[in-house]
């Protein structure tokens, strides 16, 4: 986590309002790890309760075995969970969509993006994962 | 599945095929606690203030594009207009500034920082009258300042000898600028009544207004609206009204998530979105081709002006539905060089400056990105500036003035940027002289309207 100078300030001036003129190295310590515990604590709340990890996957291209089943190995590999699939063949044309939550998985989206790109290279077929607020600002009120 | 299939499949339709993207997040910094009266330490002051607060602008954009999957074309920075930063200055010392600002918008990797101002619309102050007549230095010496004038408003009336002065130094400016077909004139607007919060370039400033830093988003999306009237086909007037409406809707929700989720990596509050339908010279991208899709056979026939009317009040009408934070321009933009369809119309002689003129009457902004002969006087600058401001005064609207009298150039020629201020014909402006009128000087008082209170 990066403290901005705003931050800083702050924890610094809690720590000459309560210390005052009884400030020692080992009281400062103390202080200042229990304004940073707090910090974190509150960073940690708002990050649950804002981002939800729910992401579409949606892939698009020509039908051929193996596109599913490498998709999902993917993301099974960077414990992601699918939640929910639906896919179509129009013609020979294959579309998926899946919904995906990233919560769990060590990877940052950019990351399954980056892994999904060299499947979508072998395979010849587009993929493109967007987080789910999107198409919930979009299209719910 | 929370979404229908449909829905997901019109979305990468959108971003994908029909050019759907942010046109621009605007960080708009206050840099008024940056005055002193030693230029130097001025300077410091505000590289110093904008760096820190846009460093990481680009960065926090590019994530939250690759995040929703929307692309954001653009990553901008406004400032509080200059003239109140540096009102004890003199015109070389702007000049200086404005080399800051450049500075600054290359170490952060942006294309164009705006706020290059001044507010004159009643009158000059000492440092006002400095900055407008530095403008031609800043804007041939620099690459990245964009720089606006606002010349007259509803509630003042419009200040002629502002005119007149603004009319001079364009004329510099191309000149100054004529290795790169007077580009200078690119990057200057005058405006009637101005907006403080506008996040599109070049006309963007932070308003006195605003907080102390604010991030504002401009949307795009005339492929978008393009599509959907395609789409249509032969349906009435209403249906085709719901048929935008409903486009525009979808396009402002995911704008205004973008802009709030930038801001949010910011920390800073979010401003508005501003619902502007803005075309690119790519193809397919195009206002021009709205309008030709709605019926009238190229933009400058009779209807024009009508179908335009229509889709700028579809837009704001689904903004405004949209989103509790519209704000800025929020209509259709029709720059001549920056749209296909309408260099289209300009070479082949249908699109006139009057019917341009008419156009920018029901739409916002102007007269926009449009090269005149290099031969045209100063007054008749003055005039066009003036009959576009007249219009924004009466109808209480922003309008705004983009010529480019193309430095050496004549009718038939071209200006050309490529990018995204595109390539323009030089079009035909009438020869009839208003010397007598602007050259009065003084000021056009407020009209009936701005006695509201």
């Amino acid at each position: 986590m990066i403290l901005s100078e705003e931050k800083l300030r702050e924890v610094a001036v809690t720590a000459i309002n309560e210390l005052g003129t009884k400030a020692t190295p080992e009281l400062v310590k103390n202080i200042i790890e229990k304004s940073l515990e707090k910090i974190e604590g509150a960073a940690k709340e708002t990050k649950q309760t804002q981002n939800s990890g729910r992401v579409i996957l949606t892939a698009f291209g020509i039908n051929q075995p193996g596109v599913v089943s490498s998709i999902s190995q993917s993301l099974s590999d960077a414990n992601c969970d699918i939640l929910d699939i639906s896919q179509k063949i129009m013609q020979e044309f294959f579309t998926m969509i899946m919904m995906i939550d990233i919560t769990n998985s060590p990877k940052s989206l950019k990351d399954i993006q980056d892994d999904m790109n060299k499947i979508s290279e072998s395979l010849k077929v587009k993929i493109y994962l967007q987080h789910e607020d999107l198409f919930k600002n979009m299209y719910r009120i | 599945m929370p979404y229908e299939f449909d829905e997901i499949v019109e979305t990468i339709r959108m971003t994908e095929v029909e050019h759907f993207d942010i046109r621009t997040v605007t960080l708009g910094i206050n840099l008024r606690d940056c005055a002193d009266r030693n230029v130097y330490v001025t300077k410091q002051k505000i590289y110093d203030k904008i760096m820190k607060y846009g460093e990481s602008h680009v960065k926090f954009a590019n994530e939250v594009e690759n995040k929703y999957g929307v692309a954001i074309a653009n990553k901008r920075i406004s400032v509080t207009p200059i003239s109140n930063v540096g009102d004890s200055f003199q015109a070389d010392e702007f000049v200086e500034i404005a080399k800051t600002l450049d500075k600054a918008a290359i170490e952060m990797g942006i294309d164009y920082i705006a706020g290059y101002s001044a507010l004159v619309q009643k009158g000059f102050t000492k440092g006002e009258y400095q900055l407008v007549k530095s403008i031609p230095a800043a804007l041939s010496e620099t690459k990245r300042v964009c720089s606006s004038v606002n010349v007259g408003s509803t509630k003042s009336g419009i200040n002629i000898d502002a005119v007149n002065m603004v009319s001079e130094v364009i004329k510099e400016t191309a000149e100054r600028t004529k290795e790169n077909d007077s580009i200078g004139c690119a990057k200057l607007v005058v405006f009637c009544n101005a907006v403080e919060d506008n996040p599109f370039v070049a006309g963007a400033f932070h308003g006195v207004s605003e907080p102390e830093v604010v991030l504002n988003v401009g949307i795009s999306g005339p492929g978008v609206v393009l599509y959907a009237i395609k789409e249509a086909g032969a349906v009435s007037m209403q249906q085709l009204a719901e048929v935008i409406k409903k486009t525009v809707f979808k396009i402002t929700r995911a704008g205004e998530l973008i802009g709030r989720k930038v801001a949010e990596r910011h920390n800073v509050p979010f401003g508005i979105v501003d619902i502007s339908l803005a075309p690119t010279p790519a193809p397919g991208d195009s206002i021009a081709d709205i309008l030709q899709a709605m019926g009238v056979e190229y933009v400058g026939a009779p209807g024009t002006t009508a179908a335009l009317a229509m889709l700028n009040d579809c837009v704001k009408k689904a903004g405004l539905m949209a989103s509790s934070s519209v704000g800025g321009m929020s209509g259709a933009f029709i720059p001549v060089s920056e749209d296909a369809g309408m260099i289209y119309a300009a070479e082949k002689g249908y699109l006139s400056l009057e019917k341009l003129e008419a156009m920018t009457a029901v739409c916002s902004v102007g007269l926009d990105m449009i090269a005149i002969p290099g031969d045209t006087p100063a007054t008749t600058i003055a005039g066009i500036i003036a009959d576009e401001s007249a219009i924004g005064m009466i109808n209480d609207k922003t309008t705004a003035v983009r010529v480019i009298p193309a430095y050496g150039k004549k009718v038939g020629d071209y200006v050309d940027y490529g990018g995204l201020l595109g390539k323009a014909p030089i079009m035909r402006v009438r020869e009839l002289r208003c010397d007598n009128f602007v050259l009065r000087g003084g000021r056009i008082p407020a009209p009936m309207r701005s006695l509201t209170n």
